[in-house]
């Protein structure tokens, strides 16, 4: 009896939880459907708060119409942005990785060590220089301020480190007496065991790429040029926008990420716990 | 013969290996370390890009930050914000966690819902909140007042304002703590809860004495990152407050970025963020030496 009352509380606390977690999203995606008056309209508690009552289409319609913020372009520009550094970041993080995994090559331990320190600088210290030397190389308002210097991530290397570590060196011995280069031994024998690890990488950095914020916000004034995170923060600081507008381009950005976790979701958990358990 | 094969063999290995490091290595150089020092030298400057001079300050900007009540309140605030995230949070990411750690028909959903609002930016987690928060027309004053609560005026409201931000930083960051801490529970070896249900320890005892003791690895690390990105602070308040009402919100990371990118004054705003850093830096020390432990398992 009090086992059942006990497995009835825990349900309903769990059900209580679950909801809070969903209702904001599902309350952007459902007001992203509805007109502009309709969201005003109803300001007490009622049925008609929680589903559109006209379904309409016309805040997406608005926001990727709207020449003076193109919206689309955001999107382009924020997935272009994302899929070169991960592409970049995956192919120069898992190189170095796999050097200082498997290879032997003098100062090792110093360069490891040079490279972790460089976890500790937290990324607010060297925003203002970063900057300069966005403006000294003539990139500010350029896609290379967004991609060049975010391709190295030391937090990745360390995880890649730790995933190549167990490959056995004998395999790659064995490969190198049968004649074949380092570069090919690591694109064909090593990268092929590592796919787990890289498809938990990229995912990481496109998510982080997807959300960054403060760097473009620095170095990206030019209007066509913003990336979406940035865009939509500033839709808001227009008077008269409509909230519709708003959450058509929030919903946007996130469901299609929201979706993809969902299939990928094994990896992206993997990421965490790896950094947490290990690290 | 082969001696002299081997030592080929060696010194193409560690050819190929600087070759390997070499991107990551100048990347590196080039966007973090030489910041850094720069950064160093900057702080030590009268810096400001309007009137594009830089000459050299002393201790200036030191000292006049240690006087700077903006930058002192921005201060308490990170502080402030920090000292009520991190136990609350950490608190209910733990006891999700224990909720769906026991496998059961249905935990899967659970732990994939809770996850969700990870996956949403901050920047639009911000953004939706706002609207959510409004006054007169955001849903959580509709439900407040539909049950007969008075509204809560988050937004501008200097007294709860940080509050609001809490809420909304807690509600996205929740479900990534929870699934560290599901790691650190699934570590914790089944062997030891069924000798102490043996030996007649209650549901409570257990959590108490292995349990919290067991995790305390997990918790050091859930504790200092916690720590770390709460005192660094920044895109909710930017998004929601821009630092009002009245100053209330403004954090030291929000005080760098108006003294750097609005007031132009780099010199300044980089020596904020190195006495910020060293702040940080003592605080990981401290939590570090707190946690050192001796639990094996």
């Amino acid at each position: 009896m009090k086992n059942t009352a006990f497995v009835f509380l825990r349900l309903t606390a769990m059900a209580a939880i679950a909801l809070v977690s969903v209702f904001p999203i599902y309350w952007m995606v459902m007001s992203s459907f509805r007109t502009h008056e309709e969201i005003f309209k109803y300001a007490t508690l009622s049925p008609e708060l929680f589903l559109p009552v006209k379904w309409t289409l016309q805040n997406y319609r608005d926001i990727f119409l709207d020449p003076s913020k193109p919206f689309g372009r955001y999107m382009l520009n924020t997935l272009l942005v994302a899929v070169v550094v991960t592409t970049l970041g995956l192919i120069v993080n898992a190189l170095s990785a796999f050097a200082f995994a498997k290879l032997r090559f003098p100062f090792k331990r110093l360069l490891l060590t040079i490279f972790l320190s460089s976890l500790v600088i937290p990324y607010e210290v060297i925003m203002v220089p970063q900057y300069l030397l966005m403006r000294d190389f003539g990139w500010i308002n350029s896609y290379s301020a967004l991609i060049v210097p975010q391709i190295v991530w030391v937090f990745g290397i360390f995880m890649l480190i730790q995933f190549f570590s167990d490959v056995p060196r004998d395999i790659l011995e064995a490969a190198r007496i049968d004649g074949s280069g380092w570069t090919r031994i690591f694109a064909k024998i090593v990268l092929p065991t590592a796919v787990p690890a890289l498809i938990t990488l990229g995912l990481m950095t496109f998510l982080n790429q997807w959300d960054s914020f403060l760097w473009p916000l620095v170095v990206i004034n030019e209007e066509k040029k913003q990336v979406i995170q940035v865009a939509i923060s500033s839709f808001q600081s227009l008077r008269n926008i409509s909230w519709g507008k708003i959450l058509a381009a929030t919903s946007i950005s996130s469901v299609p990420i929201l979706v993809v976790f969902l299939f990928l979701q094994k990896y992206y958990v993997q990421g965490i716990t790896m950094s947490g358990v290990k690290g | 013969m082969r001696k002299s094969a081997y030592a080929a063999f060696d010194k193409q290995e560690s050819r190929a290996a600087l070759l390997f490091i070499a991107p990551a290595f100048v990347l590196l150089a080039v966007f973090i370390f030489y910041p850094m020092f720069r950064a160093l030298l900057i702080s030590f400057q009268n810096f400001n890009l309007i009137s594009a001079q830089a000459s050299f300050a002393g201790f200036a900007n030191y000292g006049k930050l240690l006087q700077d009540e903006a930058f002192g309140a921005s201060l308490w605030h990170s502080f402030y914000f920090t000292i009520i995230v991190l136990p609350v949070q950490t608190a209910i990411s733990l006891g999700l966690a224990l909720l769906v750690q026991k496998k059961f028909r249905g935990v899967g959903f659970f732990r994939t819902v809770y996850f969700l609002p990870v996956v949403v930016s901050f920047a639009i987690a911000s953004t939706v909140f706002r609207l959510i928060y409004n006054k007169d027309y955001g849903m959580l004053n509709i439900i407040l007042k539909g049950i007969g609560l008075p509204a809560l005026d988050f937004l501008s409201n200097p007294d709860i304002s940080m509050l609001g931000i809490i809420a909304l930083c807690i509600w996205r960051a929740m479900g990534f703590v929870m699934v560290i801490f599901l790691a650190g529970l699934n570590n914790i070896p089944e062997s030891l809860y069924e000798a102490a249900h043996v030996d007649g320890a209650g549901a409570w005892q257990r959590f108490f004495l292995i349990t919290l003791p067991l995790l305390k690895r997990t918790m050091a690390f859930v504790v200092i990152i916690t720590t770390m990105d709460a005192l660094k602070i920044f895109i909710p308040i930017y998004i929601t407050t821009s630092g009002g009402p009245a100053g209330s919100t403004s954090t030291v990371v929000h005080f760098i970025y108006e003294t750097a990118f609005k007031q132009m004054n780099m010199g300044y705003a980089a020596a904020a963020a190195f006495l910020f850093f060293f702040l940080v830096l003592i605080v990981s020390i401290v939590q570090l030496r707190l946690f050192r432990t001796d639990v094996e398992y």
